[in-house]
Order: structure tokens, then C-alpha cells, then sequence
């Protein structure tokens, strides 16, 4: 729950953004989009775990 | 967290988004939640020590005890929209922030009824 969560969905970001450019000049669009979604669903999966527990500790602090 | 730690992790964070905004929009948006959420989260104890203070302060006033859990909850209430309000016009999403926006507000006035109701009772006691 720090930097290097950040660090590790800039990684993704930037690798994903690579390979959609190789895929590209090699001529395969669909497969390049095909990794781009799977980057983002990735991506999402750790931000959802993030949001839930900024939520769980927001809902316990404010007893909301 | 101290502020050094804030400041820190802001910039890299700003480094890395624009790095990621030129060809990977959606990353962007990805590393400003996340920060978002490490600052909050960061924040929460130091939030801790202001909620228990005033909570000993309202007890030794003997403020309606209540009351102060209403502020407390339309306080979260506030972080949390303004979150999520920030993060929707961060990425040009004005519409849904402003609608996120509404919903807060909404909320947060319907409940502060009951104190809006105490109030005026306090003050037509007072008028003759």
C-alpha cells in the first residue's frame, strides 16, 4: 500500500503501451488490443483492491 | 505521513502520469486514483487523532453526542466525494463529476436534518 504500487502500474502502463506499438508495426491491431485490454483489466483488478480498502478504512473512521 | 512523504509521492506520481498520458490515457487515470488513495489512506491516523480530540472535547461540553457523529459522517462524506469529483474531472469527465458532486450534497443535507430541526427549536424557545 505505497510507492510501489504506483511503481508497478506504471510498469504495466508502459509495457502495454510498447507492445501495442510493436503489435501495430507488425500489422496485428486486433491482437495489440488484445493486450491493451488485458493490461487495463489487470490494472483495474489492483485498483479495485485499493478503492476497497480506502473505503472500508473512510467507512470505519467516520463510522459512516 | 508527514508531508515530505505527501509532496513525494505526488511529483513521481505526476512524472509517471504524464509519461503514461501521451499514448496510454486510461494509465493516467489509473495513477491518480491510486494516489489518491495512498495519501488518504496515509492521512487517516493523523484523521484519527482529530476525531478522538473532539470527541473528548464534545463529551467534556456535553455537546449532543449525535450531532458530532453527523459531522463526523458528512466529513467522510466530503473526503470521499471530493475524491471521486477530482478524479472525474481529471480526466475531462466533468458531467459525472458533477453528478457525483449532487449526490454528495444531496446526502450530506439530508442528513443534517435532525440538526437543522434542533437549531430551530433553539431559536424559537428564544423568541418571545
Amino acid at each position: 500500500m505505497d510507492i510501489n504500487l504506483l511503481f508497478k502500474i506504471a510498469a504495466i502502463g508502459i509495457l502495454v503501451a510498447v507492445l501495442y506499438q510493436v503489435l501495430c508495426r507488425a500489422g496485428r491491431e486486433d491482437q495489440a488490443m488484445m493486450t491493451t485490454l488485458a493490461g487495463i483489466v489487470i490494472v483495474l483488478s489492483m485498483v479495485i483492491k485499493e478503492i476497497s480498502t480506502l473505503f472500508t478504512t473512510v467507512r470505519t473512521t467516520f463510522n459512516l | 505521513m508527514d508531508v515530505i512523504q505527501i509532496i513525494g509521492i505526488g511529483l513521481v506520481a505526476v512524472i509517471i502520469s504524464i509519461i503514461l498520458k501521451e499514448n496510454r490515457p486510461e494509465f493516467a487515470v489509473f495513477i491518480s486514483i491510486v494516489v489518491g488513495v495512498i495519501i488518504i489512506v496515509g492521512l487517516i491516523p493523523n484523521v484519527k487523532n482529530i476525531i478522538d480530540y473532539i470527541q473528548n472535547l464534545s463529551s467534556k461540553i456535553n455537546i449532543n453526542s449525535n450531532f458530532v457523529n453527523i459531522l463526523l459522517k458528512i466529513t467522510g462524506i466530503a473526503i470521499l466525494t471530493e475524491f471521486a469529483v477530482s478524479v472525474c474531472n481529471d480526466a475531462n469527465e466533468k458531467a459525472i463529476g458533477s453528478k457525483i458532486d449532487l449526490g454528495g450534497k444531496i446526502l450530506i443535507i439530508s442528513m443534517s436534518l435532525p440538526i437543522i430541526k434542533a437549531l430551530l427549536d433553539v431559536i424559537l424557545k428564544i423568541l418571545p
